[in-house]
C-alpha cells in the first residue's frame, strides 16, 4: 500500500509540475464555470428586483393602472404575459413569481369601502420563500394606492359613494340599523369629498376579516408545484459542467502519463522493481482518482463561498466518489489504447469531447432539445452531471441518486477491466 | 553468479535473440558488444524479467527475475534516461527508493551516496530538465543503485554522452566492481569493451557470435597483427602472427629502417571477422 501511495504521489505531483496541466485541470473549470455562470445568471443573481410574471385578466383601467404601478415599482421586474406562460415561467424557474390580476380586479379596486379588496393571485417559487415575504410585502404596498387614488381623485370618489349608496339599498343582508346609519353617512361623506378632502386622513373602521373592503388587497395565494427542470443559481449549472471539464483534464493527464512512463522509459524501472503490476495499475489509478477528487473539492469549494451554490454534501460525495471511479476505468482504457503520447491525448480528446458536447458539459441537458437529452444517455459525461446535480439542484433522493452512480460505477469497472487487461506495461 | 541458457525471443518475424547462453561470474564485468538491433536491450529484458523469453532459462544466483527476492538484488539502467524530468533529482531518487524496502533510517544515506556516486550532489535539488545529457546519464545511473543491488544491468550507459561523463561513467563501473558486483554492460563502442570488461560477448542478428576475455576473443577471432616496416628498400607490409620472428627476419634483410609499425588486432577486427561487417556503419 506505501508503495501505491508512493506512485500516486509521485504523479500528482508530477500534475503540479505540468503547468498547462495544472490550467486544464484546476484553472480553466473555474474559469469556465465562474463566466459562464456569470452570463446566465442574468435572471435572479445580483439585482435586487425579483423577477416577476404578470397576468393581467381583467384589462380594465384599474387593473392596467395596477399593472403599471408594479412595472414602475423597484421591487419587481415584469415581465407581462399570459397565464399559462406566467405559471410556466414560475415552475422552470425563470421567474420569481407570478401576479394574476383576475377579472373583476378592477371593479373591486374601485370599491374602497364596499364589496370586497381586489383579489390577486400570486403564485410563488416554493424554493424561494425567503423572497415570498418581501414579495407580499412590496405587493401591500402597491395596494395601498388604492386608496389614496380614490382619495386624491373627488370624481372618482363620489361615483365610488353612490355605487355604495345604492349597492347598500339593495342589498337584504344588511340589517336595517346598518342600512339607515350608513345611508345617513354615506351622503354626508359625499359631501365631505366634494370639498375636496385631503387623502392622508386614516379611516377607523376596517380592522380584520378578509372580506374587509378597506385592506389594500387580497392576496391569494395558488400553490405552484414547481416541476423544476432547471435551477435557480446558474452556477449550480456551471459547476458541474466545470467539474467535467477538471475531469476531464484528469483523465487526459494521467492517460498520457501512463503512456509516458512506457515511452520514457520509467515504466521499465517500475516493472524491474519489487512490486507488482497490479500495484503499478493501482498507484495510477489512485492518482486519478485523488487528482479528480481534488478538483471537485476545489470547485465546490469555490461554488459554496464565492458562488453561493448550495448542495447536498454526502449525496455530493456519492457523486463525485461515483464519477472518479467511472473515469479511472476511461483513463486506463484509453492509455491501453495508445503507444504514443500523441496518440493517446488525441484519442481521449477526441472522445471525451464528444461525450461532452452530448452529455451536457457546453449545454445544459435541461434545456437540450429531446432528442439531445436521449442520445446524452450514452454518454458518461451526462450521467456525472445528472450525479452532481443531484446533489446540488435536483433534489435527488439517494434512490434516485442510484441510477446514475450505478451506470457511473458499471461504465467505470468494465473500462478499468478492459483497460488493465489490454494495457502492455513494458516498452512501447 | 549470472547463468542464462539457449534464450529466445521473437518480435513478429524478427528473431531478436536466439539460442543466447552465457555465464557470468560474481564480481565480473560482463560487456554485451553488438551493432544497433544486434539484440543487447531484448537480451537484458530477459535477464532482468522486464519481458517474459520465448524459451530458455535465466538464473540469478538461483533465482528467477521475474521473483520479489531477485528484484531486489537487480539494478537496471534502462538505455533510455528513466527519469522524471519535471522533478528534481532528489525527488526522482527518493521516488525509485520508495519501490523498495529499504529501511527509513538508511533512505536518505543511500540517496547521498548514490548522488555523491554519480557527482550531483550539487544538483541534487534541481530539475532533471534542466540537466546536461551527461549529467542525466549519471542520474540515470544513480536512481538504480538506491537499493544496492548486486546484478547491475547497463544497457548503453553512455550513449549520446559527452566525454567528461564518459570518463566519470567508467570510473563509477570499476567502483561498482570493486564493490563487488557483477555487471552486464551492453555497448557498441568496442573500446568500452576493451577498457572495462572482463568478458566480452559478440553479439549480432541476435546471436552470440563469440565468447570470451578480450584476450581471447583477439586471439581467436582478431586475425594476423599487421606489421610494416619502412626501409631505404621502400616500405614492407605484412600480416604475422608471431610479430617478434617475423620482425627479426623482416630487419635482417633490411639496410637502414626509417619506421616500424606493428598493428595488432582490436575488437573492431574481431567483429569484422566474424560478420564481415564493420560494428559501426
Ligand atoms: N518491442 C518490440 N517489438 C518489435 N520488435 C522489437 C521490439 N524490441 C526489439 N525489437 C526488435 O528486436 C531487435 C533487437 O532489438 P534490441 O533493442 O534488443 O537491439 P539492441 O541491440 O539493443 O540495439 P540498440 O543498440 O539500437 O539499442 C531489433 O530488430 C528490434 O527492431
Ligand atoms: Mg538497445
Amino acid at each position: 500500500m506505501n508503495k501505491i501511495v508512493a506512485l500516486m504521489k509521485k504523479d500528482i505531483k508530477l500534475l503540479f509540475r505540468d503547468k498547462m496541466a495544472v490550467f486544464f485541470t484546476f484553472v480553466f473549470p473555474l474559469v469556465f464555470a465562474f463566466i459562464f455562470g456569470s452570463i446566465f445568471s442574468g435572471d435572479g443573481g445580483g439585482s435586487k428586483a425579483l423577477k416577476v410574471a404578470v397576468v393581467d385578466l381583467d384589462q380594465t383601467e384599474q387593473s392596467q393602472q395596477f399593472v403599471k404601478s408594479i412595472e414602475e415599482a423597484d421591487e419587481f421586474t415584469v415581465t407581462l404575459t399570459s397565464e399559462e406562460k406566467a405559471k410556466d415561467l414560475v415552475r422552470r424557474g425563470k421567474r420569481v413569481a407570478y401576479f394574476i390580476l383576475p377579472e373583476g380586479f378592477g371593479e373591486d379596486y374601485k370599491g374602497v369601502f364596499s364589496g370586497s379588496p381586489p383579489e390577486i393571485l400570486v403564485g410563488i417559487d416554493p424554493s424561494r420563500t425567503a423572497e415570498a415575504g418581501y414579495l407580499e410585502g412590496s405587493l401591500m404596498k402597491l395596494g395601498i394606492n388604492r386608496f389614496e387614488q380614490a382619495f386624491s381623485n373627488p370624481a372618482a370618489m363620489t361615483e365610488q359613494l353612490d355605487a355604495s349608496i345604492a349597492q347598500i339599498e339593495e342589498s337584504d343582508d344588511i340589517p336595517q340599523e346598518w342600512k339607515s346609519l350608513l345611508n345617513d353617512y354615506l351622503p354626508k361623506m359625499k359631501e365631505l369629498t366634494e370639498l375636496d378632502m385631503g387623502s392622508e386622513e386614516g379611516f377607523g373602521f376596517g380592522d380584520d376579516g378578509e372580506a374587509n373592503p378597506m385592506m389594500p388587497l387580497k392576496v391569494t395565494k395558488q400553490e405552484e408545484v414547481v416541476q423544476r427542470s432547471g435551477p435557480k443559481n446558474a452556477f449550480s449549472i456551471t459547476i458541474p459542467q466545470g467539474v467535467i471539464w477538471a475531469i476531464m483534464g484528469c483523465v487526459i493527464g494521467f492517460a498520457i502519463s501512463l503512456v509516458q512512463e512506457k515511452t520514457l522509459g520509467t515504466m521499465n524501472r517500475l516493472i524491474v522493481a519489487p512490486i507488482s503490476r497490479t500495484q503499478i495499475v493501482a498507484g495510477k489509478a489512485l492518482g486519478c482518482f485523488t487528482a479528480q477528487i481534488a478538483v471537485v473539492a476545489l470547485l465546490f469549494l469555490v461554488a459554496y463561498f464565492i458562488l453561493g451554490v448550495r448542495f447536498n454534501f454526502p449525496k455530493l460525495v456519492l457523486a463525485a466518489v461515483a464519477s472518479g471511479v467511472c473515469f479511472v476505468g476511461l483513463m486506463m482504457f484509453f492509455a491501453s489504447l495508445a503507444k504514443t503520447e500523441r496518440s493517446v491525448a488525441g484519442i481521449t480528446n477526441a472522445f471525451l469531447l464528444m461525450m461532452g458536447m452530448v452529455g451536457g458539459a457546453m449545454i445544459p441537458l435541461f434545456v437540450m432539445p429531446g432528442w439531445m437529452q436521449a442520445i446524452s444517455n450514452f454518454s458518461p459525461v451526462k450521467w456525472a452531471i445528472v450525479a452532481f446535480e443531484g446533489a446540488i439542484w435536483r433534489n435527488f433522493s439517494y434512490t434516485e441518486m442510484m441510477t446514475p452512480v450505478l451506470i457511473l460505477v458499471s461504465i467505470g469497472v468494465v473500462a478499468f477491466i478492459l483497460g488493465t487487461r489490454m494495457v502492455k506495461l513494458e516498452e512501447a | 553468479m549470472i547463468q542464462v541458457e539457449s534464450l529466445n525471443k521473437r518480435f513478429g518475424n524478427i528473431h531478436a535473440v536466439r539460442d543466447v547462453s552465457l555465464k557470468i561470474h560474481p564480481g565480473q564485468i560482463f560487456g554485451l558488444l553488438g551493432p544497433n538491433g544486434a539484440g543487447k536491450s531484448t537480451s537484458i529484458s530477459m535477464m532482468t524479467g522486464l519481458i517474459d523469453a520465448d524459451s530458455g532459462s535465466v538464473s540469478l544466483s538461483g533465482l528467477k527475475p521475474q521473483s520479489k527476492e531477485a528484484r531486489h538484488k537487480i539494478g537496471l539502467i534502462p538505455q533510455s534516461i528513466a527519469l522524471y524530468e519535471e522533478l528534481t533529482a532528489t525527488d526522482n531518487l527518493s521516488f525509485f527508493a520508495s519501490l523498495y524496502d529499504i529501511p527509513k533510517n538508511q533512505l536518505q544515506s543511500r540517496m547521498d551516496w548514490a548522488l555523491d556516486f554519480v557527482g550531483l550532489k550539487d544538483r541534487a535539488t534541481d530539475r532533471v530538465s534542466g540537466f546536461s545529457g551527461g549529467m542525466k546519464r549519471r542520474l540515470n545511473l544513480a536512481a538504480s543503485l538506491l537499493h544496492d543491488p548486486d546484478f547491475i544491468f547497463m544497457d548503453e550507459p553512455t550513449a549520446g554522452v559527452d566525454p567528461q561523463s564518459r570518463n566519470k561513467l567508467f570510473d563509477n563501473v570499476l567502483e561498482l566492481k570493486e564493490l563487488g558486483k557483477t555487471i552486464i554492460y551492453t555497448t557498441h563502442y568496442m573500446e568500452e569493451a576493451q577498457k572495462l570488461c572482463d568478458q566480452v560477448g559478440i553479439i549480432d542478428h541476435g546471436e552470440l557470435l563469440a565468447l570470451g576475455t578480450v584476450g581471447e576473443l583477439l586471439k581467436q577471432h582478431g586475425g594476423d597483427t599487421q606489421v610494416s616496416i619502412s626501409s631505404d628498400r621502400g616500405v614492407k607490409e605484412f600480416k604475422s602472427s608471431d610479430v617478434s620472428n617475423d620482425l627479426i627476419q623482416a630487419l635482417q634483410t633490411s639496410d637502414k629502417v626509417y619506421d616500424i609499425s606493428v598493428n595488432s588486432p582490436d575488437l573492431e577486427a574481431v567483429f569484422l571477422n566474424l560478420t564481415g561487417r564493420q560494428l559501426r556503419d
